[in-house]
C-alpha cells in the first residue's frame, strides 16, 4: 500500500504496524524517534499496536540535531 | 534474554551493542571531530529540522558521547540521557531546563558543597530560590513545596554528612504533587541503587567519580527516567517541546536548547575514558564497599576517633534506610571526626599512601578536609548543614588491599 513518509510517497507491505515501519524504513535511532501519524503524535507504547492504513502520512521527528524546533520564548 | 532482564554487571558490558559492528571493534572509536559533514544543504537542514537523525556539532551531539549516554541510560533504566562536561554542568542544565526566574527548588540540605553553592548563589542570582530542608525529614520537604516548585533535589548519600534520605518516601511525595524528583546517584551508582525504582524522575551522575574510577576524566550525565509527565502545567518551559516530541520533551529541551546553549558538553575523549570506566564499575564497587566496611569498623573502635559516619555501621541513624535502599552495600565514603581542625590536618599530613586531594571515587584511597576545601565558600551555618565541621575529614576508600589502607590510617592516627 502507499503511504507518505516525511513527505515522500512510499510503497510498503500491507498490515505493517508503526513499529514494523521503523524497521522497514531502516529508521536511525528508533529509540529516539517521535512518530507523527496524520498530524497526530503517537504514544511510543502504541507503536506495535498501531497498524498503518493506505494514504497515512507519517513524519519522523528527532531531537538529536541542532534545531530546537520551537520558536521564540517559551513564556 | 532482553537487555532489561540482564543483571547489571552484564549490562555494564553488553547493555548497548558495539558502536562499530563493521570492524568488530568492541571499544567505541573516538570521534574527535568538532562537526559532521553532509552531502547537501537539504540533508543538513533535515537534521536541524529533526526530520532525520544525525550528528551535527559536538557541543550538541557526537557518536562517542552518544554511546556513553546510551551505556549510562541502560544502567539507570531510563528513557534517554544527555552527557555534560561535568556533574555540576549536568545539575545546572537539569535545573535550568525545569526552572527559571521566580521558580523554586526544594533541596536536601546535606548536598555536596558545590551543588549547594550552585543552588544558593548562582541560581539564586538568576532568580531561582532554593529551599534547603533537612535531608532525612520527609515532612520538611512536604512543607517546603509550593506552586512554583519545579524540582526536588536529593543525593543518595549526603556528602560529607553521609546521611541517607528515604528516596522512596520522597518519591511518593513528589509523585503526589506532580513535581520532578532529581536524584544525584554519583556516590552509590546504579550498582547500589537505581533511583528510578524508588520514584526518581531524573538521575544525575558526576561521572568523574566511580564511573571514571581512576580520576582520569571529568564528565557528567543526566538521565530522564521517562516517569514524569512533562505536559504537566508546572513545566511551562517544556510545553513547546512536549507539543513537538511528547515524552522526549526534557531530553529535547536539554539537547536542543538548555545544554546546547550553556555549552558544557562532554568531550569525546572523556566520553571514551568514561565508557571504559563503566565496564569495570561492578567489580570496583564491590571492592570499594567491602574495603569501606573494613575501614569503618576499624575506625569505629579506635580511641583517637570521636565519631565515624558511615551508613553501613549499625549505629548510623540512617542504617535502616540505607540497608533497604542500597541492598546491603553502603558506598565507600566515610567521615571521621577527630576533635579539631588541627588534628584533621595532622592526620592528613601524616598519611603516606592515602592521597590528599579534592576528588572521590578514585581507585586510590583519598582524604580531604571539607571545611577548608570544597566547603570553604559556605557560611559556618551552611557548613554545619552539609555536615562539614572543622573537625571532620572525609575518606573515599579505594581499591588497595584493606590491610594496607588500615595500616596507613593507623600510623597516621598515632600522630594525634
Amino acid at each position: 500500500m502507499k503511504i507518505k513518509v516525511n513527505g515522500q510517497a512510499v510503497e510498503i507491505p500491507d498490515h505493517l504496524s508503526v513499529a514494523d515501519l521503523l524497521t522497514h524504513q531502516k529508521v536511525k535511532m528508533p529509540d529516539m524517534v517521535t512518530v507523527q501519524r496524520n498530524a497526530e503524535i503517537l504514544d511510543r507504547k502504541n507503536f506495535a499496536a498501531t497498524k498503518l492504513a493506505e494514504h497515512d502520512e507519517i513524519e519522523f521527528l528527532y531531537f538529536m540535531g541542532g534545531g530546537a524546533g520551537v520558536a521564540g520564548r517559551s513564556r | 534474554m532482553s537487555e532489561r532482564s540482564l543483571n547489571i554487571e552484564t549490562l555494564l558490558l553488553h547493555g548497548v551493542p558495539p558502536p562499530d559492528e563493521g570492524t568488530g571493534a568492541t571499544i567505541p572509536p573516538i570521534f574527535q571531530s568538532t562537526a559532521f559533514a553532509y552531502p547537501s544543504a537539504e540533508a543538513l537542514e533535515a537534521v536541524f529540522a529533526g526530520r532525520e537523525a544525525g550528528y551535527v556539532y559536538t557541543r550538541i551531539n557526537n557518536p562517542t558521547v552518544d554511546h556513553f549516554e546510551r551505556r549510562v541510560n541502560v544502567l539507570e533504566d531510563g528513557l534517554g540521557a544527555v552527557a555534560c562536561a561535568s556533574g555540576m554542568a549536568a545539575i545546572t542544565a537539569a535545573a535550568l531546563a525545569l526552572a527559571g526566574a521566580g521558580d523554586e527548588i526544594v533541596s536536601a540540605n546535606s548536598i555536596f558543597g558545590g551543588t549547594y553553592s550552585l543552588f544558593h548563589d548562582t541560581l539564586g542570582r538568576c532568580g531561582i530560590t532554593t529551599r534547603f530542608v533537612e535531608a532525612t525529614d520527609v515532612d520538611a520537604y512536604r512543607q517546603a513545596l509550593g506552586d512554583r516548585t519545579k524540582l526536588i533535589f536529593v543525593e543518595t548519600i549526603g556528602n560529607p554528612k553521609l546521611d541517607v534520605p528515604d528516596i522512596a518516601a520522597i518519591g511518593r511525595l513528589a509523585r503526589e504533587r506532580g513535581i520532578a524528583l532529581v536524584v544525584d546517584n554519583t556516590v552509590t551508582t546504579p550498582l547500589l541503587v537505581r533511583p528510578r525504582e524508588l520514584g526518581a524522575d531524573i538521575v544525575i551522575h558526576s561521572a568523574s567519580k566511580y564511573i571514571s574510577g581512576q580520576g582520569h576524566a571529568i564528565g557528567g550525565v543526566i538521565v530522564d527516567c521517562g516517569t514524569c509527565d512533562w505536559s504537566n502545567a508546572r513545566y511551562e518551559y517544556l510545553r513547546p517541546f512536549h507539543q513537538r516530541v511528547q515524552q522526549f520533551a526534557l531530553l529535547a529541551a536539554l539537547r536542543n536548547q538548555v545544554s546546547k546553549n550553556l555549552g558544557g558538553c562532554l568531550a569525546p575523549f572523556n566520553a571514551f575514558l568514561l565508557t571504559l570506566g563503566l565496564e569495570t564499575l561492578g567489580v570496583r564497587m564491590e571492592r570499594h564497599c567491602s574495603n569501606a566496611v573494613a575501614v569503618a569498623e576499624f575506625l569505629g573502635t579506635h580511641g583517637k576517633v570521636e565519631q565515624v559516619r558511615y551508613p553501613g555501621l549499625a549505629a548510623h541513624p540512617d542504617h535502616g534506610v540505607a540497608s533497604r535502599q542500597f541492598h546491603g552495600r553502603y558506598g565507600a565514603l566515610l567521615a571521621l571526626r577527630l576533635g579539631s581542625r588541627e588534628c584533621c590536618f595532622r592526620f592528613i599530613n601524616r598519611l603516606q599512601r592515602v592521597r590528599n586531594l579534592a576528588n572521590m571515587g578514585d581507585a586510590r584511597t583519598l582524604v580531604i578536609h571539607p571545611a577548608s576545601t570544597f566547603c570553604r565558600d559556605l557560611s559556618a551555618e551552611q557548613r554545619e548543614a552539609v555536615g562539614a565541621g572543622e573537625d571532620l575529614v572525609r575518606l573515599s576508600v579505594g581499591l588497595e588491599h584493606p590491610d594496607d589502607i588500615l595500616a596507613d590510617i593507623e600510623q597516621a592516627l598515632k600522630a594525634l
